[in-house]
């Protein structure tokens, strides 16, 4: 008990002096997570929006599939990528693996079907009469697809925040692909691994911290953005 | 001018037909009203003239050219014609911005955009709400936000699809007299679904019943053309053929003598005596607003029974099924129709 309690001290002591070497590993996390993010979002938010708006042949298919994806464990995609961008991999010459590079594109096949299946959700809930009245208004079909957008927005943003918040928490990826070096591809997940192999629970500690104190501030969003796409 | 005529249009969901209309002319600047009872075509109809569903055969003619059921050809259709749904849903965003959508998509300049916007809300007694958030309306504001939306687009017809629906009887009676001053100042065309044949009958031109699908003939229930003559008590008497004159309490307003037309409420007829030996001699009454005559329909609509009755001019009257069954008379029965003064109006 007292072991948890020194811990727990210490790592508050860590966090409100601004430690260095933790602000590097939390830095190197938002970075990461952000870009992947960014990413994700580009590709998954419009190709959410083209499965549930339009009438493509085998729609339901792709929804069945994409939620499947939801389901990987990021320890199969860290394999996965880790066999293409390996030195014997197709992507080899490129010199990816153990680099922030490696874990995005690992952190994004992770959370494209999170924004993709979150986008699908939140244009499908949007009801059917705002594409009539964009219509009877004049609307062509890109003016009505922003109407949708619109109204669709705030569980769209959910998508976005639900997505960070997979990759800010995940490690099997970070840790497979990154390769936890310091100051390059140590992220909060992966410094608290090696903190807890080392017996060093201080740090460990403090970044779980921080990263509860992510967790909390990414659902405070959710929430907001879930409520606000149900008004 | 005619804005709409169909030819052998049809629409057909799998094996269901739901809409079957071999010939229907739609003229300009004329109020029509489609009525018939649940499921029996009238929104598909006012779908497929708003151009928001194609027929599955037919063809139709908009301002006396043939329409072509392109997606380009139609959304430049949809421009002179907007749509009000029964239920209709605004933007989340405010009043302004909802009836600024469809001038933005017109390109309409700023300044102007503003101008129309604040008329088109004035028209429906809406002004004040012009920054208000859309979702925090009530129902009965929601839908005259949403008649000023449309309006603000100044389209050559208007489909209203049961506009006064989901409203209470204020804004029932703003939205029925906001239909017939915008006929009467902009010329609009307008057509609007509606269960309430009094409601159709009070402000429509024309009234078409659809049933299954397909139009029924549909003539002027208790419309009747009538020549008036005043018999200095306050009273009138509207004389509708040689045997049947009424006395009517018309408003003081109306100084006229001879000829115009009166709607008679069916709710307010009074089947007084029941039901009489159908071998029975027919007489109309022509001191009284008695008037006898035979049973020819009876049909159940939602909880009333409408009954329909030959009495030298045909006469319709809806009651109340514990009314009805205090007598119940049948088709071909004779009975007593008593018109209250009161329940004989003026038609415009």
């Amino acid at each position: 008990m007292d072991l948890l309690i020194d811990s727990f001290v210490s790592a508050i002591l860590l966090v409100v002096s601004l430690d260095a070497e933790m602000i590097a590993i939390v830095g190197v996390s938002i970075k990461v997570s952000l870009t992947s993010t960014l990413f994700a979002s580009i590709i998954g938010i419009p190709l959410g929006f083209a499965i549930a708006f339009g009438d493509a042949p085998g729609k339901r298919w792709m929804i069945t599939i994409l939620n499947t994806l939801l389901a990987l464990p990021t320890v199969v995609i860290g394999l996965f990528v880790y066999t293409f961008i390996s030195r014997r991999g197709v992507f080899g010459p490129f010199d990816l693996l153990y680099t922030q590079r490696a874990i995005i594109i690992g952190q994004l096949i992770l959370i494209i079907p999170v924004v993709t299946a979150f986008t699908i959700s939140a244009i499908s809930r949007i009801d059917e009469r705002y594409r009539k009245t964009a219509m009877t208004l004049g609307a062509d079909r890109i003016q009505t697809a922003w109407v949708v957008f619109r109204e669709a927005r705030f569980g769209i943003g959910a998508a976005v925040i639900a997505a960070f918040g997979r990759v800010i928490s995940e490690v099997g990826i970070s840790m497979m692909l990154g390769g936890n070096i310091r100051g390059f591809t140590r992220t909060m997940t992966t410094a608290m691994a090696l903190e807890y192999d080392k017996g060093s629970f201080t740090l460990a500690i403090a970044l779980g911290l921080v990263l509860l104190s992510f967790s909390f501030g990414m659902n405070m969003l959710f929430h907001f953005f879930q409520g606000r796409s149900r008004l | 001018m005619t804005v709409y005529h169909l030819s052998g249009i049809r629409k057909i969901y799998g094996s269901r037909t739901v809409l079957d209309i071999p010939a229907m002319k739609i003229e300009k600047n004329r109020i029509y009203a489609l009525l018939g009872p649940n499921g029996a075509g009238k929104t598909t109809l006012l779908n497929i003239l708003g151009f928001l569903e194609t027929p599955s055969a037919g063809k139709i003619d908009f301002r006396e050219k043939p329409v072509r059921f392109s997606a380009s050809a139609l959304q430049a259709l949809r421009r002179d014609v907007v749509m009000v749904d029964q239920h209709p849903i605004l933007f989340t965003t405010t009043v302004f911005k909802n009836l600024e959508f469809g001038l933005k998509i017109r390109k309409i300049v700023p300044k102007q955009r503003k101008r129309i916007i604040e008329e088109s809300l004035e028209l429906v007694g809406m002004r004040d709400f012009i920054t208000a958030p859309a979702h925090t309306l009530s129902g009965g504001e929601t839908q005259r936000v949403a008649l000023a939306r449309a309006l603000a687009l100044k389209p050559e017809v208007f489909l209203c699809d049961e506009p006064t629906s989901s409203t209470d009887i204020e804004n029932q009676a703003i939205i029925i007299n906001l239909l017939r001053q915008i006929n009467a100042t902009r010329h609009i065309t307008i057509i609007f679904t509606t269960h309430d044949r009094t409601q159709a009958a009070g402000i429509a031109h024309k009234t078409l019943v659809l049933n299954h699908g397909k139009l029924v003939a549909a003539n002027y229930e208790n419309i009747f053309s009538v020549l008036v003559t005043h018999n200095g008590n306050g009273h009138v008497r509207c004389r509708l053929n040689h045997d049947v004159s009424l006395s009517a309490t018309l408003p003081a307003t109306y100084s006229g003598n001879g000829r115009t037309r009166i709607f008679i409420d069916p709710h307010q007829i009074i089947s007084e005596s029941g039901v009489r030996n159908p071998e029975s001699e027919i007489k109309p009454q022509k001191s009284s607003n008695k008037l006898q005559g035979k049973v020819h329909q009876i049909i159940r609509e939602n909880k009333d029974i409408r009954m329909v009755v030959d009495s030298g001019v045909w006469l319709t009257m809806i009651m109340s099924e514990s009314v009805y069954r205090q007598n119940r008379p049948s088709v071909g029965d004779t009975v007593d129709c008593y018109i209250p003064p009161e329940a004989i109006h003026t038609i415009r």
